[in-house]
């Protein structure tokens, strides 16, 4: 399933408001960089786990525990990034 | 009158041993019994280690091994306090939160591989939390009442408070009270799944901790009035002197971090047994082993116990049997008061490396005999963040608690289903409307979308109908507590969950969804979403759950655990319900025609001074509840006789069963109105009864009321009058 940075990024977006049930948020209005959890977004731990899940699943890629996870999940953009990197793309 | 409530009797099934002194030995000797699960395949699952209990026998296909694990213990409770459960009345409390799951996933998987294979339907509804109370009663029996609660896994311990509180209202003589919780798939799937065991054998308190690890066990004691306990020769191992319960209303699966709900809990506990932090010798910690609760519970330790606790020793037993979940807070209760008979402190096993973020006096490696242990404290805390805190006494240490059942009314009702969302206004005319086939009730038109995000169907119904009892009520929130029942819990949910898992394996399990899975997940959610941090849990009593919730907030309304409680019954339409009921009686046509429907209801019951206080209206008074298994005569040898010239009996749906229960009292003759005609089937009609009651009571339509609960094999009785 290749895709460019551009359609990834927006497929997370989508994945984000779905699998979180964020209702009535537009994914376009999540900004590539904007920080997903405390302050931003307001994700949690529990968020994350539920996304780590689900994109390891969809995308076939592993999401490692712990800190690393957590520079995972700071933004739509760095968890592209992570996808692209473990893909080899 | 003040009383002491004795600890007489202690039953333990745990992955150390079966039986009090086979547990206790490699307990005191720091021994671990967290190996590689054997009980079921753990392909797949990110860690496979957990503390088994070996060589539970399971002797028929109406139990469960939580069950089978419950009666080894209350069996050994009862023998160890000489209780003859015949001489005298004595209540049973049942704590748990998996019940029988691991007999279920068979059946699940049966409907995984074949969806419509009618056996696996009929089982499947088999093994309902109420089953191991059930069982109990058959064995061990007859008691005379049964109760069971969930509170995930702070379930024993609020079995614990409940038994303190039928004992101050004088209800029973004496209770068997605990918890018991069976290893299963879908919860070593669901704690794998939120990351929370560690894939080493867990080490509380340890700065390289991970995780927990799961275990499973079941424990009972047995309580008793002392003057009840002194006239039949018995000796107490304990006293429970203390004890407090309360909700975070935080977040569904992760605690405060500030620990303050905690810490207030630890203080009042101590000061409701009379004793001051300087009187507290030992800690038995709910010490997962995560990394956010230790820190968070030595914070609300240090809070709680101030300087005191440069001195008290603390632990936890989780690294030697794990988290026995809704066991844990009954085994580490009785694991509590033998260490104060015992003057013997149990250590924390697996801690090598104490965390300085929780800097306590640990016990390392093996307990130790010391010169005293005038009071111990034991704490646990459930998903959706249900605490409780008990704290156990040498006989007499404790300053005792007064005899009093408080006078409770009915200040506010809600009900939700096919007549949309009544509040008392609404709920008065109930028995006078037609069922709207088209009408019912969709929750999120009254709720914040953003922060009902994670709430399923259930927790939907019930925000919303808990919400609206309290507006109609015009009550404050922060310090009221919740309970709600349900007949058969989250099944959906949790099949759904679990075919995920057959379907794709462990590592697809959801971790958001796995915390709605547990029976008290609409409970947590309605705590967290409406900010109430009184008491709160989840009851269970098949199609009596919501008459149970009730009544068993009435009792700890009146035995002064909380002001205030809202409670009530949250039944959403199942679809497994469904498929099994025409499963099962597919040669009976009317059951099947009589589809259940949607329905959820909750009543606002306080204290009448705390209604006085704040000028609340009252609907109604709670003159009497009784209830009672199998043999309905003593209860109603007790029902009282209306006091006003307009009284009526409000049912659930006509019932022949009740028609014949009240024959030849002076019930019998009183004009009878039913629910099921405007809102459907469903079960949980009985608790609309009793909002439809208190409200006709509150219109002036009717003088008293009575209302009858029946189920397979018990029954309940509610009495309401005019304020």
């Amino acid at each position: 399933m290749p895709m460019d940075p551009t359609g990834l990024r927006s497929e997370l977006k989508r994945l984000i408001v779905a699998e979180l049930n964020l209702k009535g948020r537009d994914p376009e209005s999540i900004a590539d960089d904007a920080p997903l959890f405390g302050t931003g977004l307001g994700l949690d731990s529990l968020d994350a786990l539920q996304l780590a899940m689900v994109i390891e699943e969809k995308f076939a890629v592993r999401i490692p525990e712990g800190d690393e996870a957590r520079a995972i999940f700071a933004s739509v953009r760095a968890i592209a990034d992570h996808i692209a990197r473990a893909r080899g793309e | 009158m003040t009383t002491r409530i004795w600890v007489t009797g202690l039953g333990l099934v745990t992955p150390l041993g079966a039986g009090v002194e086979a547990t206790w030995a490699p307990l005191v000797r720091g021994e671990r019994a967290i190996r590689p699960v054997r009980l079921f395949s753990t392909a797949g699952q990110r860690v496979a280690l957990a503390a088994e209990v070996d060589g539970v026998i399971v002797p028929g296909a109406s139990w469960s091994r939580t069950s089978v694990m419950a009666a080894t213990a209350a069996e050994e409770a009862l023998r160890s306090a000489g209780l003859d459960v015949r001489s005298r009345r004595v209540g049973l409390v049942v704590g748990g939160t998996t019940g029988g799951m691991f007999e279920t996933e068979e059946h699940l998987a049966r409907l995984h591989a074949e969806p419509d294979c009618r056996d696996a339907l009929a089982e499947m509804l088999s093994h309902p939390l109420t089953a191991t109370g059930d069982r109990l009663g058959e064995r061990l029996g007859p008691f005379a009442r049964i109760r069971t609660v969930a509170s995930a896994c702070s379930s024993g311990a609020n079995a614990i408070v409940v038994a303190a509180s039928w004992l101050l209202t004088g209800e029973v003589d004496a209770v068997l009270a605990g918890a018991s919780d069976g290893l299963c798939r879908l919860t070593l799937s669901g704690f794998n799944a939120l990351a929370a065991i560690d894939p080493e054998p867990c080490r509380p308190f340890d700065i390289r901790r991970r995780g927990t690890s799961l275990g499973e066990g079941a424990g009972f004691l047995v309580l008793e009035r002392d003057d009840a306990a002194r006239a039949r020769g018995a000796t107490p191992v304990a006293e429970l002197a203390g004890w407090a319960m309360g909700s975070e209303a935080h977040h569904i699966t992760n605690p405060a971090p500030d620990g303050a709900v905690v810490a207030s809990l630890v203080e009042r506990a101590i000061s409701r047994a009379g004793l001051t932090p300087r009187d507290v010798d030992y800690v038995n910690a709910h010490g997962t082993g995560t990394p956010l609760n230790d820190p968070m519970e030595a914070a609300a330790l240090a809070r709680a116990l101030g300087p005191e606790i440069e001195r008290i020793p603390v632990s936890s037993s989780k690294g030697q049997i794990g988290h026995t979940l809704g066991a844990a807070g009954a085994i580490e209760a009785a694991i509590t008061a033998l260490v104060v008979q015992r003057r013997t402190i149990v250590p924390t096993a697996g801690l090598g490396q104490p965390d300085p973020a929780a800097p306590l006096v640990h016990v390392l490696d093996r307990g130790r005999e010391v010169s005293r242990v005038r009071a111990a404290i034991s704490c646990a805390y459930g998903f959706g963040g249900m605490d409780t805190v008990l704290v156990f006494a040498s006989p007499g240490a404790g300053s005792g608690h007064e005899v009093e059942a408080r006078p409770v009314v009915v200040t506010g009702v809600a009900v939700a289903g096919a007549c949309g969302l009544a509040g008392a206004t609404r709920c008065a005319a109930i028995p006078e409307l037609p069922l709207d086939p088209a009408g019912g009730l969709d929750p999120d038109e009254h709720l914040d979308p953003g922060r009902a995000r994670r709430l399923d169907s259930s927790a939907r119904l019930g925000v919303v109908v808990v919400e609206h009892a309290l507006t109609d009520a015009a009550a404050p929130r922060s310090d009221t507590g919740v309970l709600l029942g349900s007949a058969f819990g989250n099944v959906d949910g949790s099949a759904a969950f679990m075919h995920r898992i057959f379907e794709k394996g462990p590592r697809s399990a959801s971790p958001a969804e796995f915390p709605n899975l547990v029976p008290s997940s609409p409970v947590g959610h309605a705590s967290i979403y409406l900010g109430l941090q009184g008491p709160a849990f989840a009851t269970a009593d098949l199609g009596t759950s919501g008459e149970s919730a009730i009544v068993q907030a009435v009792q700890l309304v009146a035995a002064g655990e909380a002001e205030r409680i809202v409670a009530g019954v949250v039944e959403p339409r199942s679809d497994i319900v469904e498929r099994v009921l025409a499963a099962l009686f597919s040669h009976t046509k009317s059951l099947i025609d009589a589809e259940r429907r949607g329905v959820a209801a909750a009543v606002v019951l306080e204290t009448q001074d705390e209604a006085r206080r704040r000028g609340a209206r009252v609907l109604a008074r709670v003159r009497r509840t009784l209830e009672w298994r199998d043999d309905a005569s003593l209860a109603l040898a007790s029902l009282p006789a209306p006091l006003g010239d307009r009284p009526e009996v409000v049912l659930a749906r006509p019932n022949a069963g009740s028609d014949a229960l009240l024959e030849g009292t002076v019930w019998a003759a009183c004009p009878r109105v039913t629910c099921s005609q405007a809102l459907g089937e469903s079960y949980g009609l009985g608790a609309v009864a009793i909002a439809v009651a208190a409200s006709r009571i509150g219109a002036g339509m009717i003088s008293d009321a009575l209302v009858v609960g029946l189920a397979q094999a018990r029954g309940y009785l509610v009495v309401l009058s005019r304020a």
